[in-house]
């Protein structure tokens, strides 16, 4: 099934599904484009290359409240926050941060402790991945292809958007969309001119060229056992590290938490709220002592737990290439680039 | 537009004849990065890393930030612009570095460009001046003939509004924050070890990016530069959610100055206004 409409309505499709439940989509903020909840249909906003933060907060928000107490009360008195979720619609997610899902599952969803809030929400959400425009330049920062992954790839959509000229195509890619889709009645359906597009469009996306190199995940996981212990490499490649936060934030497959618990005038709530491997205390014991306390350790710990730990844990690189980390570094450290330099060491 | 070959030329022989005569064991410059416009901070330690050191119009990171990173005693060469030279003076004032440890190379340049959003950034987010306040050595032609900028220009905009549309404005700004710290890491000034933020006895907001912690951070960092802040703009270029810091470090600084007819880091005998008293300092504060 496929269906279209113009750009220029994206705000009346954008209506009908906020009737449906909450809206996810890219709205346009000063200083670039990001995922926000939508109240305002006309606040959708497709002209966008990629969101500043990943889609990952759709599922796991930089701050989750779990229980609310007061102070000095008996556990029976504390309430711990329902989700109460309406249907979701995660819209406008580029083919590579719809990868990172996946990957997240794997902690969230999957091997272990299952995260009821993740389950809850991703059970709860129809994504609709957007092909990048290949009509306009790639970002240098971005390296997807590396991963894997191409910048049409419908793979893990429910729906799964492409543009055309001023219109947009919606195909249904998974049951779950095909069913939203042909509930999407004040869209028209495609022609068999828009079919063939779509289609040429997805492969045209194999050709659409982000940065590359050939990555074979047993030699790089192998290789970065072999250099763990090669401080000389790592002093030099961090040498730049501010070891702030910035990189793990706007990550789509970063997703460590700290658990803590606020407290105001008897009141208090225990809530999780995104971590950094990067900070100087996130591996800070109680004891005082901190088994991490250089940035080269920091900055080793992160690109290992991506292309090496969670390899041989899991069978899978824990990145997807979307360039963000690079793009916003304040000394632009390039993951690419270490990763890079890593093999030829 | 300044002579960017030039400079990088002078930057790589200047650093070379230092590494071999063996006066520093790191050079603190610019290398490339993963495109043209992205070059990042390097720390140059033998002459074999000659080599990879560049400078262009997008290499605005202040080195001074790095100089804290060494151990005290080290004797280090780091190449400042106007901004930066400003840094490592406030850091000697504060006894951070010693100046015997350093060999400064100063960088006479304007034109420089943020690599986020293309724009010439001078004086806007960095301190309107054009040649380092001080150095060992100058690795151009002094700058002369520019416009002379006033630092706080950039201010009148924000001076107009009034205090509710202030603090709208700063409450709108402060709530994008997504509480990554790269401002206070970008910092030359923030050295706290830890940082007040992250301290658990007493905590003193919490680690959730909203509006009180946010406010909270902020706030503090803003005023614990009082006198401090040398106006780079790192701050600023650093934040990914590009929150004009500068803004209010700028007003800050403006009122220090006008408080105390000294800004921070432009003489070497200076004392920081905030822990130094003098009779005749202003008593505007208690009014």
């Amino acid at each position: 099934m496929l269906k279209k409409t113009a750009i220029n309505k994206i705000s009346e499709l954008a209506a009908v599904l906020m009737e449906k439940g909450t809206l996810i989509a890219p709205v346009k903020e000063v200083s670039g484009h990001n995922f926000a909840q939508i109240l305002d249909p006309q606040k959708v906003d497709l002209d966008f290359y990629n969101t500043i933060m990943s889609p990952k907060s759709a599922f796991f928000p930089h701050k989750e409240d779990f229980i609310n107490y007061k102070v000095g009360k008996p556990i029976s008195e504390a309430e711990p926050v329902v989700l109460n979720l309406k249907p979701m619609f995660l819209f406008g997610v580029r083919p590579c941060d719809v990868k990172s899902f996946q990957i997240m599952d794997i902690h969230f969803n999957a091997a272990g402790i299952i995260d009821p809030y993740w389950r809850q929400r991703r059970e709860a959400t129809t994504i609709f991945g957007y092909a990048f425009d290949l009509s306009k330049s790639v970002d240098s920062a971005d390296f997807y292809n590396t991963l894997g992954i191409y910048a049409a790839d419908p793979d893990g959509s429910d729906i799964f958007m492409v543009k055309k000229d001023n219109e947009l195509l919606l195909k249904g890619i998974t049951l779950q969309g095909k069913k939203l889709l042909s509930e999407l009645t004040t869209i028209e359906n495609g022609k068999a001119a828009d079919k063939k597009y779509f289609e040429e469009y997805i492969k045209k996306g194999r050709d659409y060229k982000t940065r590359f190199m050939c990555l074979d995940q047993e030699t790089i996981t192998k290789k970065l056992e072999d250099i763990f212990h090669n401080t000389d490499f790592w002093t030099r490649v961090s040498s730049a590290c501010l070891s702030c936060g910035v990189c793990t934030f706007v990550c789509p497959t970063c997703y460590c938490f700290d658990i803590c618990d606020d407290t105001q005038f008897g009141r208090g709530t225990r809530r999780r709220v995104w971590d950094a491997c990067m900070f100087t205390d996130f591996t800070l014991e109680a004891s005082g002592h901190n088994p991490r306390t250089q940035v080269y350790q920091r900055l080793r710990q992160k690109i290992n737990h991506k292309y090496s730990y969670h390899v041989r844990k899991y069978g899978v690189i824990s990145c997807v290439g979307c360039g963000r980390c690079t793009r916003y570094c304040p000394v632009s450290i390039d993951i690419y680039s270490i990763i890079e330099e890593a093999i030829k060491t | 537009m300044a002579d960017f070959k030039k400079i990088e030329e002078n930057l790589k022989k200047e650093a070379k004849r230092l590494l071999e005569a063996g006066e520093v064991t790191v050079v603190l410059a610019y290398s490339k990065g993963f495109d043209e416009k992205h070059p990042m901070p390097y720390a140059a330690k033998s002459v074999a890393d000659i080599k990879n050191i560049v400078f262009n119009e997008y290499c605005n990171h202040n080195m001074a930030r790095y100089l804290v990173r060494y151990p005290q005693g080290t004797k280090i060469a780091v190449a400042v612009k106007a901004a930066d030279s400003r840094a490592v003076i406030q850091l000697i004032q504060e006894e951070k570095v010693k100046r015997e440890n350093l060999v400064l190379l100063g960088i006479p340049v304007y034109g420089m460009k943020n690599s986020k959003t293309g724009e010439v950034i001078d004086s806007k987010t960095t301190s309107g001046l054009c040649n380092p306040v001080l150095y060992d050595i100058l690795l151009g032609a002094e700058v002369h003939g520019q416009k002379i900028v006033s630092p706080y220009e950039v201010l009148a905009e924000y001076e107009a509004m009034d205090k509710d549309a202030r603090w709208e404005f700063w409450k709108n700004q402060l709530d994008k924050c997504i509480r990554c710290y790269a401002c206070r890491k970008a910092c030359p000034m923030c050295y706290c070890d830890p940082c007040f933020i992250d301290q658990s006895k007493p905590r003193w907001a919490d680690k959730a990016p909203q509006s009180p912690g946010n406010m909270m951070y902020h706030l503090t960092r803003f005023h614990h530069l009082a006198g401090r802040c040398i106006d780079c703009g790192e701050c600023s270029r650093a934040c990914p959610v590009d929150i004009p810091l500068y803004l209010f470090h700028k007003k800050v600084a403006k009122e220090c100055e006008e408080m105390f007819g000294q800004a921070a880091g432009m003489k070497l005998e200076d004392k920081p206004v905030l822990v130094d008293f003098r009779v005749e300092d202003s008593d505007k504060i208690l009014e």
